[in-house]
């Protein structure tokens, strides 16, 4: 294999690589010593040292403790880099711009609900467009619409009856990135857009009911409305194709405009353009627009869920209490102002596979947390738990206020069809107390529990090193799948 | 001169988040169409689609490897759009730039097609078209 990069211990959870070669600047990864091994059995540590080649890096290049091989960039990979000399790059996103999660809260306690939970199940299934081909019947979308779905994002969604304005205010970026231009959005994009939004989608998204198992910090858990045994929702889905061809459809104009600012790149996927070329600026644009397209969706899923949950329980809207605690993007590119070597600066953070996690008192963190720090969703395997932490000052200091999003694969699909091969995964899962409905046989059986790593061991180091601080764990009851 | 070695069209290679496509074809053309009936296989079980309707389509990239993957994401943006699954593909034209191609299929109907695994897009991680002794081999990810 290729040659073993050298890592250096700093602390019980930070490595680093040494800065080298064509290195601008050093390495930091996030994990423990048991994660190690396993790191280091793909090429995700040559990815951050790749990544830290390029021009205008601010700060390190970094990698959260869920991380893995990725396109150029690693999942679980965070890097800054300067307006003035510093690039965008779309595999330093992801093909699905704006894949990220959201966290409802309610009014009620597991044991009010248990009863009803295959109903539940279904009616979110029949409510809410998951896999393949599925769409609301009340929903057809036209160009201009589909215009204003990329300009104004979750604002969109809600002046169209898609929740309320309180909603906005505890989604990232309020729901809708500024500077998003639909015209740098090709008309491919917007073809497989438009019959896509307000669907679920399908492999590693979901919409799941659950209940808050344990509360690690009582107060941060009350100002964020959450209590022992309370139900929950989680919202996990994306751009869907509209995302993904936008980042296809810039990754050609990139590997193009690489080369025409001379950049020299150590991995063909880290192609990119300086942030104030047109390319740049358009790659800006249309990433924006696709985020919003991701915002309106979970804004309108929200809606479904809400509907579902009032034909069920037969109650209103103020007894259920389904609010939004919060909902976080975890593979976009932000302009956002840090400080660095004492004086602030403005840069564009890309997370790929890692989550904004802003401290108490920032002008960006929502009024309600504005003493706790911004609420941080890591969802984890269908079969075991997610969590919730909020933002700290120190991850503002070292990691440019982010932090991990999630378990990470351990098994290939195809080991994980294999692991799954002549068990009914379904019933086992309903034995431990989860009712899965996939639209999808295999989806379901690429989606065990074996096939990803602990999301906990993850949590724990984030919160172990200080870049987030855990405040609940949530368990699944029902889960809905593409 | 031994018996020619026989090839599957397709298979895929370990890769734990994403999926590694290893294609072979006799000629070029005929990689490409494994290509398409490879990225077919893991959207579907291709022996439920039949050959109802055409399409024709021509795709443009600035080489090979790169066509190759603008080939595969031209098949997933005509699922995402029309739902149009392709079972027989037939390479008409091909340069190291151009592709013009006539596949036959049918449009997904969740009653009779199995839905296997969701694909984002075909990447550039990795990707390779190379001859060998008996005829030209691709390596493709997709993102899942």
């Amino acid at each position: 294999m290729t040659e073993q990069i050298k890592l250096r211990q700093i602390d019980e959870y930070r490595w680093e690589i040494p800065q080298e070669g064509k290195m601008r600047t050093r390495g930091l990864i996030f994990a423990s010593k048991e994660m190690l091994p396993k790191i280091r059995e793909d090429r995700s540590l040559e990815q951050v040292a790749n990544v830290a080649t390029l021009p205008g890096i601010e700060g390190p290049s970094m990698a959260m403790p869920d991380i893995h091989w990725g396109y150029g960039f690693p999942i679980g990979g965070v890097a800054a880099f300067n307006l003035e000399e510093g690039v965008v790059s779309p595999g330093g996103v992801g093909y699905d711009i704006n894949c990220g999660v959201r966290l409802l809260r309610t009014n009620l306690e597991r044991a009010e609900i248990e009863k009803k939970i295959e109903e539940l199940v279904d009616t979110l299934f029949n409510n809410i467009p998951t896999g393949v081909g599925s769409r609301r019947k009340d929903l057809k979308l036209t160009v201009p619409t589909l215009r204003e779905v990329l300009l104004y994002g979750a604002k969109w969604a809600v002046k169209n009856g898609y929740g309320s304005e309180e909603d906005l205010a505890h989604i990232e970026a309020g729901g809708c990135i500024e500077g998003a231009d639909p015209d740098t959005v090709s008309q491919f994009a917007m073809d497989r857009g438009r019959d896509q939004l307000g669907t679920l989608g399908s492999g590693n998204h979901f919409t799941e009911v659950g209940f808050v198992e344990e509360i690690f910090d009582e107060k941060l858990a009350e100002a964020l409305g959450l209590f022992k045994g309370q139900v929950t929702v989680i919202i996990h889905t994306g751009s869907r194709g509209l995302g993904h061809q936008v980042c296809d459809d810039y990754i050609k104009v990139m590997l193009k405009a690489s080369e025409k600012y001379g950049i020299w790149l150590p991995d063909r996927q880290l192609c990119c353009a300086p942030i104030q070329s047109p390319e740049g600026k358009q790659y800006l644009a249309a990433m924006a627009a696709a985020a919003n397209f991701a915002f309106a969706n979970r804004q309108m899923i929200t809606h479904w869920v809400r509907e579902s949950f009032e034909q069920v329980f037969k109650m209103g809207p103020r007894r259920l209490g389904l609010e939004l605690v919060y909902d976080v993007a975890h593979n976009i590119a932000k302009i956002e102002k840090h400080v660095i070597n004492g004086k602030e600066k403005t840069v564009c953070v890309h997370r790929k596979g890692a989550t904004r996690a802003f401290p108490p008192g920032h002008p960006e963190t929502p009024p309600a947390y504005k003493e706790t720090g911004q609420p941080v969703l890591i969802p984890g395997d269908m079969g075991r738990y997610s969590f919730v932490l909020v933002g700290t000052q120190r991850a503002m200091e070292e990691t440019f206020g982010s932090t991990c999003h999630g378990a990470g694969r351990e098994l290939s699909r195809h080991a994980a069809l294999k692991v799954a091969k002549g068990r009914n995964i379904v019933k086992e899962l309903a034995a431990k107390g989860i009712i899965v409905r996939g639209a999808g046989r295999a989806t379901v059986d690429e989606e065990i529990s074996e096939a990803y790593k602990d999301v906990e061991s993850v949590v724990n180091v984030t919160h172990g090193a200080g870049i987030s601080t855990k405040v609940a764990k949530l368990r699944p009851m029902g889960v809905i799948k593409g | 001169m031994g018996p020619k070695r026989r090839h599957r069209p397709y298979r895929t290679l370990s890769h734990t988040a994403d999926l590694k496509l290893r294609i072979w074809g006799a000629t070029l053309k005929e990689l490409f169409e494994n290509a398409g009936a490879a990225l077919m296989a893991t959207i579907t079980d291709r022996r439920g689609l039949r050959a109802k309707e055409t399409e024709e389509i021509t795709v443009d990239a600035p080489d090979r490897e790169a066509l190759l993957v603008a080939w595969l994401n031209h098949l997933l943006y005509l699922y995402d759009v029309k739902g149009f699954l392709g079972r027989d593909f037939t390479v008409l034209d091909l340069s190291s730039e151009k592709l013009r191609a006539r596949i036959r299929g049918e449009v997904f109907d969740p009653g009779r097609h199995v839905s296997k695994t969701a694909v984002k897009a075909a990447t550039y991680h990795q990707l390779e078209i190379r001859q060998t002794q008996d005829g030209w081999q691709a390596t493709v990810i997709l993102d899942l």
